[in-house]
C-alpha cells in the first residue's frame, strides 16, 4: 500500500508542477498581455492548467513590479459580494486576475469589466469558453503533455502503466488523470 | 549550520509526543540580513488525494530579532488531532519558523499521538 505520504501523485506534490507553455514562451504571453493592456481571457476546458497558469502569471507580473489582486470562483466556492466589490473597487493594484469568471453572474462579469476598464486596471481571467474578454490564451492538454508530468512526478517510473489510456479516459483533463493516478498507486 | 540558515530543535530531540504534553527548544537563525520578524508555528496539515487542510494551533513572535540568535519557545499540545497516516489522507504535525521578510521558512515535523508513533489508517479488508 502506498501511503498518502509518499503517493507522488499527491495534491501537494501536484501542487508543485508548474504551466509548462506548449504553444508560446512565457515572454511572448507577456508580451502579448501587455498589447492588450493586461485585459484577457485563458480560456480552455476542465484540467487544462488554466488554474496554474493564472496563478503563474500572476507571479510573473509581481516580478515585472504589478500588483495583482485574486479572485479564485469555483462552482463549490462561491464569494461573497461584498467581498468582490472590495477587490473591485481598491485602488492598490494594477491586475485583478480571476479563476472562474464565468461562474459569475454576467450581469456581476459586465460590472467588473466595466469597472476596470474604467479604473484603467488590467482583467485576466479563466473561463471554460471564450468570449467574456478577448482570448488571451487557449490551453490544451496532450498525451505528452500529461506523460511529461507525470514523469516530473514519478521519475523513478513508480507510476501505474497505460498512462495514456488513463488520459483518454479523462478525456484530456489532467487533473482528474492524476487523480486516478493517485488511486491506482495507493493500491499498489 | 551553513550561511543564512534557521534550524529548529526541540530539547533532546524529541520529536514524539503524547497530546498535552510540553513541547520545548529552541529555534537558532543566522542570516544574511537583520530579519524583520520571525514567527514559530505549531500547526498540522494534510496531505493527499484532496486539497490539503491547514491548521496553526498556536505561534509566538519572537520580538525585535538579530540577525544571529537563538531564542527558545515552550508549547503545549492540544488534544488533538492525532498523527495518522493513510492510502487517502495523512495528517502530519510540524513546528514552522518563518522568517520575513522573503517569506524564508524551516519546518520540523512532529509526532502528536497517544502512543507517540503515527497512526496507520489501514484499509479495510474485502469480505
Amino acid at each position: 500500500m502506498t501511503t498518502a505520504r509518499h503517493n507522488p501523485f499527491a495534491m501537494h506534490r501536484i501542487h508543485s508542477i508548474r504551466y509548462m507553455p506548449q504553444t508560446c514562451t512565457w515572454p511572448e504571453l507577456l508580451e502579448r498581455l501587455r498589447t492588450m493592456e493586461y485585459r484577457g481571457a485563458i480560456v480552455g476546458p476542465e484540467g487544462s492548467g488554466k488554474t496554474t497558469l493564472l496563478e503563474d502569471l500572476g507571479r510573473h507580473l509581481a516580478e515585472e513590479g504589478r500588483t495583482c489582486r485574486s479572485i479564485f470562483i469555483t462552482l463549490d466556492v462561491k464569494v461573497p459580494p461584498r467581498e468582490i466589490r472590495a477587490a473591485v473597487n481598491a485602488a492598490d493594484y494594477d491586475v485583478l486576475l480571476i479563476d472562474g469568471a464565468d461562474h459569475l453572474h454576467p450581469l456581476v462579469f459586465g460590472i467588473i469589466k466595466h469597472k476596470t476598464a474604467r479604473g484603467r486596471k488590467g482583467l485576466v481571467i479563466t473561463s471554460h469558453r471564450p468570449n467574456l474578454l478577448p482570448t488571451l490564451i487557449e490551453c490544451h492538454t496532450s498525451p505528452d503533455l500529461f506523460g511529461q508530468i507525470v514523469e516530473t512526478l514519478a521519475p523513478s517510473g513508480d507510476c501505474p502503466e497505460n498512462i495514456a489510456a488513463v488520459y483518454h479516459k479523462h478525456k484530456g483533463n489532467i487533473r482528474d488523470a492524476l487523480r486516478e493516478l493517485y488511486d491506482l498507486t495507493a493500491l499498489k | 549550520m551553513s550561511m543564512s540558515e534557521i534550524e529548529i530543535r526541540t530539547d533532546n530531540d524529541v520529536t514524539r509526543l503524547a497530546p498535552g504534553e510540553i513541547l520545548a527548544g529552541s529555534v537558532r537563525w543566522n542570516l544574511l540580513e537583520p530579519p524583520r520578524s520571525i514567527d514559530l508555528r505549531l500547526m498540522w496539515y494534510t496531505q493527499g488525494k484532496g486539497d490539503g487542510d491547514v491548521g496553526v494551533v498556536d505561534s509566538i513572535t519572537f520580538d525585535n530579532p538579530a540577525q544571529y540568535e537563538t531564542r527558545r519557545f515552550q508549547f503545549q499540545l492540544p488534544n488533538g488531532p492525532y498523527s495518522f497516516s493513510g492510502k487517502l489522507i495523512a495528517l502530519i504535525w510540524a513546528l514552522e519558523a518563518v522568517v520575513q521578510p522573503r517569506d524564508r521558512f524551516e519546518r520540523l515535523e512532529i509526532v502528536v499521538s497517544p502512543t507517540r508513533r503515527e497512526i496507520a489508517l489501514l484499509a479495510p479488508q474485502p469480505q
